[in-house]
């Protein structure tokens, strides 16, 4: 298990970074060429904290929003640098605990880095959109808290939870499948608690 | 390749201003009405942006990245106008749904402050090239490895997005459905995705060998070969953004504003 915040900066880690934010972003290419109701554009991200640790995975997530933010010209992909931020950092944790070892406790994982984009994305919500996500089914959860009479933020959050938290499972499995896959030649190279054993 | 940064150089002058500049009038254009706290602040900073972006021809191409967020401006002003907390007065009815003074106002307040920051921003994306930038940035003791990693995303997508296509054609001609029901569309997303992550993962096991080579990991200060110009213009953006944001806090806390 070793430490939990140990990072390793080799240029093996430096260039895994910009390689998962690649991933994030066909993910989500993929997800509306197959026209799922789905986001998956934390694979990405969830891969380099798997493989890199916390630290990692959440520069995955904060470069991987400020990038996008840049490229598609909407600064409010720039704000949710925050929510990916702390997404990373969550799942790079559970991993460094052994919650990606089995199949249901890399479900759990999956639940723990859904819930930190709830708690992440809430206030955001709150201050840039009123509130709202802009998922159809989301919203429409939004209205109906909204029309009980209960505070905003209760709805937000119920909002923010319908969507976040089944995307963020789908994602868990994927990324479960692909990490388990994944030749060690290529995992020992962003190991941080790696020992080098001299022969002599 | 195609490439995913929006910029384009048409030689305008806003093109040829400094990043830096660009930066200062994003951070003036999206305080100032934020600090003010008025409504008609924002209507100052967003003719602002549209006159910038009118006069280097570039409003054209700023609008498919505004329009995305039109859909959701309008189910903010629906649900915040029918039921916002404070609602009280109301201002117009519609059969059998009534729309209310406050909610339509704060509902405009957080339209106006999204299109204020899109429009302020897109000036940046529009005109700026991100190496530019980068290179701008690292030159102001940013660090080097990050700016890679920024610049290197630029280069890596496109790359992707061909080995993309490569395999979905692949997996489509050995019978793979794409389309049909969800299930079977979901089912589909693994043996897609998958190849592209291993393959993306793998080579950038050869990129990292192949930066090492080069003296990537090298603790010695790097030297630029190109320098931007910092010109009257420049001075002026920069200046006019900082004064009038100097401006607005002290009259907001003098109580004038």
């Amino acid at each position: 298990m070793g430490k939990l915040f140990k990072t390793n900066f080799s240029t093996a880690v430096i260039v895994l970074i910009p390689a998962c934010i690649g991933i994030n972003y066909i993910g989500k290419l993929f997800a509306q060429l197959l026209k799922l109701p789905l986001w998956l554009d934390c694979i990405g991200t969830c891969i380099g904290a798997i493989l890199g640790g916390p630290i990692i995975g959440g520069i995955c997530g904060a470069a991987n929003n400020l990038i996008y933010g840049f490229t598609t010209g909407d600064n409010i992909t720039l704000v949710y640098a925050l929510t990916s931020l702390f997404i990373g950092i969550s799942v790079g944790i559970m991993a460094r605990l052994g919650f990606m070892e089995s199949f249901p406790k890399a479900m759990l994982t999956a639940c723990v880095g859904g819930l930190a984009a709830v708690v992440v994305s809430t206030p955001l919500n709150i201050m840039y959109w009123g509130g709202q996500t802009g998922n159809v089914w989301g919203d429409a959860v939004f209205a109906a808290t909204q029309a009980a009479g209960l505070p905003v933020w209760i709805g937000s959050l119920l909002d923010e939870l319908v969507v976040d938290v089944p995307d963020k499972l789908i994602t868990g499995i994927i990324v479960y499948l692909i990490v388990s896959k994944l030749p060690q030649k290529l995992t020992t190279l962003y190991d941080a608690n790696a020992v080098i054993e001299s022969l002599d | 390749m195609k490439s995913i940064s929006l910029y384009t150089d048409n030689g305008s002058w806003i093109v040829r201003l400094h990043p830096f500049s660009k930066l200062f009038y994003l951070i003036a254009a999206i305080l100032i009405p934020l600090i003010s706290g008025h409504l008609w602040m924002f209507a100052v900073t967003v003719l602002a942006s549209i006159s910038f972006l009118m006069s280097s021809h570039m409003l054209r191409k700023a609008v498919p990245l505004i329009a995305f967020s039109f859909t959701i401006i309008l189910t903010i002003f629906i649900i915040q106008g029918i039921f916002f907390k404070d609602n009280t007065s109301v201002l117009l009815t519609l059969g059998p749904l009534s729309f209310y003074k406050e909610g339509l106002l704060y509902s405009s307040r957080i339209g106006l402050n999204i299109l204020n920051m899109l429009l302020s921003f897109s000036i940046l994306v529009l005109t700026t090239s991100p190496s530019e930038l980068v290179e701008e940035l690292e030159k102001k003791g940013f660090s080097p490895k990050f700016g890679y990693i920024i610049n290197s995303v630029f280069q890596i997508v496109p790359e992707m997005m061909g080995t993309m296509h490569t395999i979905s054609d692949a997996q489509r001609s050995r019978g793979m459905e794409t389309e049909g029901k969800l299930v079977t569309r979901m089912k589909a997303f693994i043996p897609l995705i998958s190849p592209v992550v291993m393959s993306a993962l793998t080579s950038s096991r050869e990129r990292a060998i192949a930066l090492e080579v080069r003296g990537f990991g090298a603790n010695v200060k790097k030297t630029y070969l190109y320098s931007h110009p910092y010109t009257k213009q420049d001075q002026m953006m920069k200046w006019g953004s900082l004064t009038s944001l100097a401006a607005v806090i002290v009259l907001r806390v003098l109580h004038v504003l």
